[in-house]
C-alpha cells in the first residue's frame, strides 16, 4: 500500500470524523432525555427526574463541548486537504454548513448557558424552555449535516458551470435530496438508541452494586423503552434506506451484499470473504434468494453485481460488507435488549436480573460502535466520488505532500488521544458516581457547649442529655 | 469538598423572582453565551489570517 497524499488525507478525515461523531450521536440523543426528565419533573415534582437530570447534564455537557472541539477541525480540513472539493462544491454545501452553524449551533451555544448556570435565575418554566430550545438545537444540526451529506450521496437542484464548480439551482431540491428524509430518520433514531444505550449501561452499573437506587432504576426503565420503540423503528427506517441504495446508489449495494453477479434469486451472504482481485468471494455462507427479496423486495427481483460497474467505478468490498454486518448485528442486538428488557420489567424483575443487567453494561459503546460502521458503509460505499458521479475523491484532494499529511495525522492522533482518553475517563467516574445526589453536610457548628470531636456533637439536645460532660469525658 | 458550578433548580416553595427579573437572567445569559461562542469563532478565524 502506497501512503500518498490522497490516502493520508482519507485516514485523516476518516479518523477526525469518526472521534467527531461520537459526541453529537450522544449529545443528539441526551439532550432530547434532558427535556423528557425535566418536562417529568415540572409534571410530577417527583425528585429523580431532578437528580437525575442534574446528573446527565454534566456529562452533556462535557460530551457537547468535546463535540464542538472535534466538529471545528472538519471544517479545517476541508479546506486544508480537501480543496478541490471545496473549490468546486462550496457554493452548494458552504450555505448548507453556514446554516447549520447559524441556526442549530448558536441555538444550541446560547441556551445551554441557561441550561448549566440559571435554573434558580430564570425559574422553572424558562429554563425548562432554555432546555428544549437545546434539544432542537441538536435536531437542527443534525438536519443541516444530513442534508449536506445527502446531497453529496445524491446530489439534485445543482447546475454546472464552465469552470467545472456547481451551483445550487433549486435550493429545495439541494436541501431536501432523495435521500435526505430516510437518512434522518435513520441518524436520529441511531443518536436516541446510543443515547438510550449509554444510560442503560450506567444505570445498570449502578443496580449491579445497589438495586434499591431508584433514580439507576428510573434510568434503566426509561432505556428499556427507548430500546423497545426505536429498535423496531431503527430496522424499518434502515430497510427503507437500503431500498433506496438499491435505486441510486447499486455499486454500494452491490458491495454491501457483495453481489459479484447481476442476477435474480440473489443470495443474503450472512458471512463472506470477498476477494476484489478475483470478483468472487472466497468463503460465504448464504441464504437463497433472500438477497433479493430484502433489496428490492421480492425473490425474482434482479439485482445488479459489482461486475456491472468498471472496476475503477467500484467501492471497496471487503470494508463495506463488514461494517454493514456488524451494524446490522448490533442493531438485533440492541432489539434483542429491548424485548427481554421490556419483558423483565413487565414481570417487576429488571432491578435484580443481574445477567441482564450485565449484558446492558456490555452493550454500553454499542451504539457508538454500530454510528461508526454505519457512516463507514455510507462513506466507504460512496467511493470512488466524493460527490456521487460528479467529483472523484482522488480529484477533490489539495495539492498537497505526503509529508506534510503525515505530520499533521500524526499530531491529530497524538491530540485527540490526549484529549478523548481525559475526556472519557472523567465521563466514566462521573458515571460510576452514579444520579444520588451527596447528601448534605450540615456546615452549622455544633451546638455551645460540646466539644469538637464529640460524637455527637452535633445532635439536637442538651448537652446533659447526653452520655458526655462539658468536659467530653465519658462516664461509665 | 467541591462546589459544583451547575445551578440546581430552586427549593420547593422558595419564592421566585419577578417575571421581568427572570426573563432578563434568560435574555442575559443566552445572548452573553452566544457572544462567548461568536468570540471564540472570530479568535479561531483570525487565527487563520
Amino acid at each position: 500500500m502506497h501512503f500518498d497524499a490522497l490516502l493520508l488525507s482519507r485516514l485523516q478525515f476518516g479518523f477526525t470524523i469518526a472521534f467527531h461523531i461520537i459526541f453529537p450521536s450522544f449529545t443528539i440523543g441526551l439532550a432530547s432525555y434532558l427535556a423528557v426528565l425535566e418536562g417529568l419533573w415540572l409534571a410530577t415534582r417527583n425528585e429523580l427526574f431532578r437528580n437525575l437530570y442534574l446528573f446527565w447534564i454534566k456529562i452533556f455537557a462535557i460530551s457537547f463541548g468535546m463535540g464542538v472541539v472535534t466538529g471545528v477541525v472538519l471544517s479545517y480540513e476541508i479546506g486544508t486537504n480537501w480543496s478541490v472539493y471545496a473549490a468546486v462544491a462550496s457554493p452548494v454545501i458552504g450555505p448548507l454548513l453556514a446554516f447549520e452553524v447559524l441556526t442549530a449551533f448558536f441555538l444550541e451555544s446560547s441556551f445551554l448557558g441557561v441550561m448549566l448556570f440559571g435554573w434558580k435565575k430564570v425559574g422553572p418554566g424558562l429554563h425548562f424552555a432554555a432546555t428544549v430550545l437545546v434539544a432542537l438545537g441538536t435536531l437542527t444540526s443534525a438536519f443541516w449535516i444530513i442534508s449536506a451529506n445527502s446531497w453529496m450521496q445524491h446530489p439534485t437542484g445543482y447546475v454546472r458551470l464552465p469552470d467545472g464548480a456547481l451551483r445550487a439551482a433549486d435550493w429545495m431540491q439541494v436541501i431536501f435530496s432523495p435521500t435526505f428524509p430516510y437518512r434522518l430518520a435513520h441518524m436520529t433514531l441511531a443518536a436516541y438508541l446510543t443515547t438510550a444505550l449509554v444510560v442503560g449501561a450506567a444505570s445498570a452499573w449502578r443496580l449491579l452494586t445497589d438495586p434499591n437506587e431508584d433514580e439507576s432504576c428510573i434510568g434503566l426503565k426509561m432505556a428499556i423503552g427507548m430500546f423497545a420503540i426505536a429498535a423496531p423503528l431503527q430496522v424499518i427506517a434502515g430497510d427503507l434506506s437500503g431500498k433506496q441504495v438499491a435505486q441510486l446508489q447499486p455499486a454500494k449495494l452491490a458491495a454491501i451484499e457483495a453481489f459479484w453477479e447481476t442476477r435474480t434469486e440473489q443470495p443474503f451472504h450472512v458471512i463472506a470473504i470477498p476477494d476484489s482481485a478475483h470478483e468472487t468471494n472466497r468463503f460465504e455462507i448464504a441464504i437463497p434468494k433472500l438477497g433479493s427479496w430484502i433489496t428490492a423486495g421480492h425473490a425474482d427481483a434482479e439485482v445488479k453485481g459489482l461486475k456491472a460497474f468498471a472496476p475503477q467505478d467500484r467501492p471497496p468490498v471487503g470494508i463495506v460488507f463488514w461494517a454493514f454486518r456488524v451494524m446490522v448485528g448490533l442493531g438485533v442486538a440492541m432489539f434483542g435488549l429491548g424485548a427481554v428488557g421490556g419483558f423483565l420489567v413487565w414481570r417487576g424483575h429488571i432491578a435484580r436480573a443481574r445477567w441482564y443487567l450485565r449484558a446492558v453494561v456490555a452493550m454500553g459503546p454499542a451504539g457508538f460502535v454500530a454510528v461508526i460502521a454505519g457512516w463507514i458503509v455510507a462513506e466507504v460505499g460512496r467511493q470512488p466520488y466524493v460527490i456521487y458521479g460528479l467529483l472523484r475523491t482522488a480529484n477533490a484532494v489539495s495539492p498537497v505532500g505526503a509529508g506534510e499529511v503525515s505530520v499533521s495525522l500524526l499530531g491529530f492522533m497524538v491530540v485527540y488521544a490526549i484529549i478523548f482518553g481525559v475526556g472519557a475517563l472523567y465521563i466514566l467516574r462521573l458515571i460510576a458516581l452514579g444520579p444520588t445526589p451527596a447528601p448534605q453536610l450540615d456546615t452549622e457548628p455544633p451546638p455551645r457547649g460540646r466539644p469538637p470531636g464529640y460524637a455527637l456533637a452535633a445532635a439536637p439536645g442538651e448537652p446533659e442529655d447526653g452520655p458526655g460532660t462539658r468536659s467530653g469525658e465519658a462516664q461509665p | 469538598m467541591t462546589r459544583s458550578i451547575i445551578e440546581p433548580p430552586p427549593e420547593p416553595g422558595a419564592p421566585t423572582g419577578p417575571l421581568w427579573k427572570r426573563l432578563g437572567w434568560f435574555v442575559g445569559l443566552a445572548v452573553g453565551s452566544a457572544v462567548v461562542t461568536a468570540t471564540v469563532a472570530y479568535l479561531l478565524k483570525a487565527l487563520l489570517h
